[in-house]
């Protein structure tokens, strides 16, 4: 199998703050990929990088084979790099029906259409409300999105990152700040909606990492401390010192 | 799936053409004044709903949007005034390419920029506009401005030569074009751009991440918006037969189509056309018994700005909601 990302003796700092610190990393085409780490390994800035959100310090990311260290969101969404957002990034006075319906014009490349009424394509809004039923928002679909609860709110969110139809789904904390249940009904979904799909997910939530990765890659301090499969990662020692100690899995 | 609206009835059909009755016999009740005035009215309001392209639809303020109108107005006059036998759609469309022209020399600037940042750019791009027309006499003639240059007629080809002089004939002229101009742009928010750019007003980030190209989703919006505010001053231009610095240019010329937005109601695309009405309305009320106009106008923005933020429309919605409410329960 091909990697789908890499990034090349990755490096950050925020002047002068060293955050990453030559991370070489890759993803298989079709893999689920989880990276954890403690507060501050740099997860964030490590998902931020290839999101296009800063530019590194120095090294390379390359998607697809194709250098994207300096690319901007919108070029990375139209190569095929869809995101979902740490704090729930949506559109909340318009409904989840406007919401994802932005995400399929995108899809379709519809962008700069001034000639008709969006309301009147059709095919446009079959295919809102088949990602609303995926994400099980049908019912909600004409309500305003500020009124629903968190957990929707985040369905939402995935929703709109797979409406772009990417071929690499990147969640960042996708459970944060949810409750159990919420947190559960998340992980079932994103294991649906990312079947046979390739996916990298930051985490710091145990339970859902082990459950939905096939590989994980832990940070520590701005390193890459290991890379396994999630038993190799439970077993290993010195994981264990630096993070799963803390928190007694 | 979406419910789907009723078949169109003989309903829908009625406000429409009472409105179109009520304008089309306005000047022959109401006479040359009142004529003169609503002109007036439609061009603001015209100025004010592209200035809420920008407000309500793209979530930025401009307090420098005299640089399309004046741009366009100009335009206008100075093709009049050198160039001979131009027709007057011709001309009225310059003035609209004027402002679109003038929207896309600024957007490279004003992309770079943000919220404050934003209305201070447009705030300096306008003044220099003001003092450009100023200082470049040989252009523009100065604080003189440009003035009596000939108003084509309307000529139809074959049918009849029409004479633009009269107020009568220039109101119709004038509410045709203006509300095909409102129409068009209300048109442009039900589009797919309208909901890319509403998208932008809420969370440009995101709309980023889906692929939608910023800068230039917001460039052809300061085009667009551009345009729409130089027709205005287009037709303007055709009626007041004179543009100067002051009428065109000047930092009130900016800032009444805002204070008309707030007036009306920010966010709704009904909120530049109704505050243009309330504030011509109140103008000529207190026309009838003090010079002091900026003094009531100051008033009621204090009034709108403190006690009912969203305006005379989002007023009548709060009330609609109301009585609803009342013959519900």
């Amino acid at each position: 199998m091909t990697d789908i990302l890499e990034t090349k003796a990755l490096s950050h700092d925020f002047s002068g703050l060293q955050v990453l610190e030559n991370i070489n990393f890759a993803v298989k085409q079709g893999e689920r990929h989880a990276i954890i780490g403690p507060n501050g390994a740099g997860k964030t800035t490590f998902f931020n990088l290839v999101t296009g959100v800063y530019v590194p310090s120095s090294g390379k990311i390359l998607f697809k084979s194709v250098d994207i260290t300096k690319a901007k969101p919108y070029r990375l969404n139209r190569m095929g790099l869809g995101r979902s957002f740490q704090i729930t990034s949506i559109f909340l006075k318009q409904t989840p029906f406007q919401n994802i319906r932005l995400a399929v014009l995108s899809k379709n490349k519809i962008r700069f259409n001034l000639f008709r009424r969006v309301d009147r394509m059709d095919e446009i809004n079959e295919q809102t409300h088949e990602i609303l039923r995926e994400i099980n928002l049908e019912q909600e679909a004409h309500l305003e999105t500020s009124t629903l609860s968190y957990g929707k709110q985040r369905s939402l969110d995935f929703g709109m990152a797979l409406a772009t139809e990417p071929d690499l789904l990147m969640f960042d904390e996708p459970t944060a700040g949810m409750s159990r249940d919420e947190s559960q009904t998340a992980v079932e979904l994103i294991r649906k909606l990312t079947e046979n799909k390739t996916m990298i997910i930051v985490e710091h939530d145990m339970d859902v990492v082990f459950s939905l990765a096939d590989r994980v890659t832990v940070l520590h301090h701005g390193e890459i401390l290991a890379t396994g499969t999630p038993r190799e990662i439970k077993e290993n020692a010195g994981v264990k010192k630096a993070y799963l100690g803390e928190t007694e899995v | 799936m979406i419910a789907k609206k009723s078949a169109p009835s003989w309903k829908q059909w009625v406000f429409p053409c009472l409105v179109g009755v009520i304008l089309l016999a306005y000047p022959w009740v109401l006479g040359t004044v009142y004529t003169n005035i609503f002109i007036y009215f439609a061009i603001f309001s015209v100025f004010a709903a592209s200035l809420n392209m920008l407000v309500s639809y793209l979530g930025v303020l401009s307090f420098g949007h005299a640089l399309f109108y004046g741009g366009g107005a100009y335009a206008t006059a100075l093709f009049l005034d050198h160039i001979e036998g131009l027709g007057l759609f011709t001309v009225i469309l310059i003035g609209g390419a004027a402002g679109a022209a003038l929207g896309l020399i600024v957007s490279p600037l004003l992309n770079r920029v943000k919220a404050t940042a934003f209305a201070l750019l447009t705030l300096a791009l306008g003044q220099l506009a003001y003092m450009a027309c100023l200082k470049l006499r040989f252009i523009t003639y100065g604080e003189d401005g440009v003035g009596g240059f000939p108003i084509p007629d309307l000529t139809l080809p074959g049918i009849a030569s029409i004479n633009m002089m009269t107020a009568e004939n220039f109101y119709y002229l004038a509410v045709v074009v203006l509300s095909l101009c409102l129409l068009l742009m209300w048109f442009l928010t039900k589009t797919p751009f309208g909901s890319i750019m509403i998208g932008i007003r809420d969370n440009p980030d995101r709309v980023d991440f889906l692929g939608f190209n910023l800068p230039m989703t917001k460039a052809i919006v300061f085009v667009i918006s551009g345009f729409f505010a130089g027709i205005a001053g287009a037709v303007y231009a055709l009626f007041q037969n004179l543009v100067t610095p002051d009428g065109a240019f000047h930092i009130m010329t900016s800032f009444t189509p805002i204070m008309m937005l707030f007036v009306g109601g920010i966010g709704t695309f009904a909120g530049p056309i109704v505050g243009s009405g309330v504030m011509t309305i109140i103008e000529e009320l207190a026309t009838r018994y003090t010079t002091q106009i900026a003094l009531f106008n100051g008033i009621l923005l204090v009034l709108v700005v403190m006690y009912f933020r969203t305006g005379f429309v989002g007023l009548y919605l709060l009330i609609r909601e109301k009585l609803f409410q009342k013959e519900s329960s």
